[in-house]
């Protein structure tokens, strides 16, 4: 991840729920009520950068501004649901770039069978991901419900699979090149 | 990224290292032998079989000036057996049907045999062991190959194919049943290739690996986009456990698994 990666920069701005922990002066504009202060308490999705940042007092052994808690992308209702059957499951819905989401969220807590559970469901749907990608008939047909909900990652993957497959298929002659 | 290709190279560039393979040809019309910068070639002589690489000898072949002598894998037969072997072969359920057997190396059926390498030497004197790019897989009778080894797909099986088929397809035997049976082949490895997305994680974390013996260099030039995108990812995502086991692991080393002051500790604990 580079510093100028879209990607990670998109992935920063994804919403975070934190808990106040502290009252905040003049903090209310976060919360739509710009000039109030902010009561403890009060629960606000926060970017994830922000999140972090106000998070972080902890590890410096001060007392912290917020506490963060598990995005819903990451709820234990969308891990059963992964658990149960990783591929019918709108990850692009949930968060757009919903490993990469995770792997921050890895970072902040430790999960070892949020761990698992992604490890697992980026497998098989990287499998099916490869399927759809050999497809020559192109995202179309039945995998296009299960394409709709890619996640940014998966649909680099996508692309990088089918990109060679179409790329084999006009060397060898057996595709037009366009 | 600046630059527009994505990593890896390209099927016509992997064709293009595969055109420097050496092939058996006969020749229709005289010709003084060549200085390539590949190696000099030897005088073509009407009814003597000659080796040239690829390129040139297809470029004879669309001059009408030589017949290419299909490679001895590239027959009927011999395909449908590696099909056979790599999609009913108990052994090769989940891999790739073995590559041709390296000079001095025992072919599969004297089992246990130790390799004995066969050095061969450069015009200046020097030792070598030739190895995959540089060894004749594709001539009509390879030389150094006992014909007792089973059929074995080259490393580049797939352009070999392709291009033969292309340019030469008068000069093989029945080129329709080994245009069928190249696709059934390649897609058979694919499908493969793909099942192995299943053990990749054991690649990305764990130390493991996934074995790829027998994998032409069209495929892996198919394959590498996809399969190093999963490994990255699945590297990412299981970033916190490999630190965690790292840590684990220090923490270990930290108490003593290697400080010869606390081995007696460790070894009564071992007791237990």
């Amino acid at each position: 991840m580079s510093y100028y990666d879209i990607d990670s920069i998109l992935t920063d701005a994804q919403k975070l729920p934190c808990t106040f922990e502290l009252e905040v002066p003049g903090l209310g504009i976060l919360e739509g009520n710009p000039g109030e202060d902010i009561k403890p308490g009060t629960r606000i999705d926060l970017p994830l950068w922000l999140g972090e940042m106000l998070s972080i007092g902890a590890r410096l052994g001060t007392s912290r501004l917020v506490t963060l808690d598990m995005p819903s992308a990451l709820s234990e209702r969308v891990m059963n649901a992964l658990k149960a059957d990783p591929r019918t499951v709108d990850l692009r819905s949930l968060a757009p770039h919903f490993y990469s989401l995770g792997e921050r969220i890895l970072e902040l807590f430790e999960e070892e069978e949020l761990v698992d559970v992604l490890m697992e469901t980026f497998k098989k749907r990287a499998a099916e991901v490869s399927d759809q990608a050999h497809n020559p008939r192109g995202a179309v047909g039945d995998g296009v419900d299960f394409l709709r909900g890619l996640d940014e990652t998966e649909r680099q993957l996508f692309r990088a699979a089918h990109d060679r497959a179409k790329e084999m298929r006009v060397w060898s002659g057996e595709a037009k090149r366009k | 990224m600046a630059f527009p290709l994505p990593r890896g190279i390209t099927p016509s560039e992997i064709g293009f290292l595969a055109e420097m393979e050496m092939v058996t040809v006969v020749p229709r019309q005289r010709l003084e032998g060549l200085e390539l910068l590949g190696g000099p070639i030897e005088p073509l002589v009407p009814p003597r079989r000659a080796s040239l690489p690829l390129w040139l000898a297809l470029l004879l072949k669309r001059q009408r000036r030589a017949n290419i002598m299909p490679p001895s894998w590239l027959h009927p037969e011999p395909l449908n057996l590696i099909l056979e072997v790599e999609s009913q072969h108990p052994d090769y359920r989940d891999a790739f049907s073995p590559p041709p057997p390296l000079p001095g190396q025992p072919s599969i059926r004297d089992d246990g045999l130790a390799p004995t390498a066969r050095p061969q030497y450069t015009p200046d004197g020097n030792r070598y062991y030739a190895s995959p790019p540089f060894l004749p897989q594709n001539t009509a009778q390879t030389e150094g190959f006992s014909s007792r080894d089973p059929p074995a797909l080259p490393f580049h099986w797939v352009e070999m194919g392709n291009m033969l088929l292309e340019s030469a397809s008068d000069d093989l035997v029945e080129p329709d049943q080994i245009r069928r049976l190249l696709k059934d082949l390649r897609e058979v490895r694919l499908a493969k290739m793909r099942a192995g997305t299943d053990v990749l994680d054991a690649a990305a974390t764990g130390g493991g690996g996934v074995a790829l013996t027998g994998v032409g260099a069209m495929e892996v030039g198919e394959e590498r986009g996809f399969l190093t995108g999963v490994v990255d990812n699945l590297r990412k995502i299981g970033a916190s456990k490999e630190q965690a086991r790292r840590e684990q692991m220090a923490e270990q080393r930290a108490n003593g698994g290697y400080d010869g002051a606390q081995d007696e500790e460790e070894e009564d604990y071992m007791e237990f």
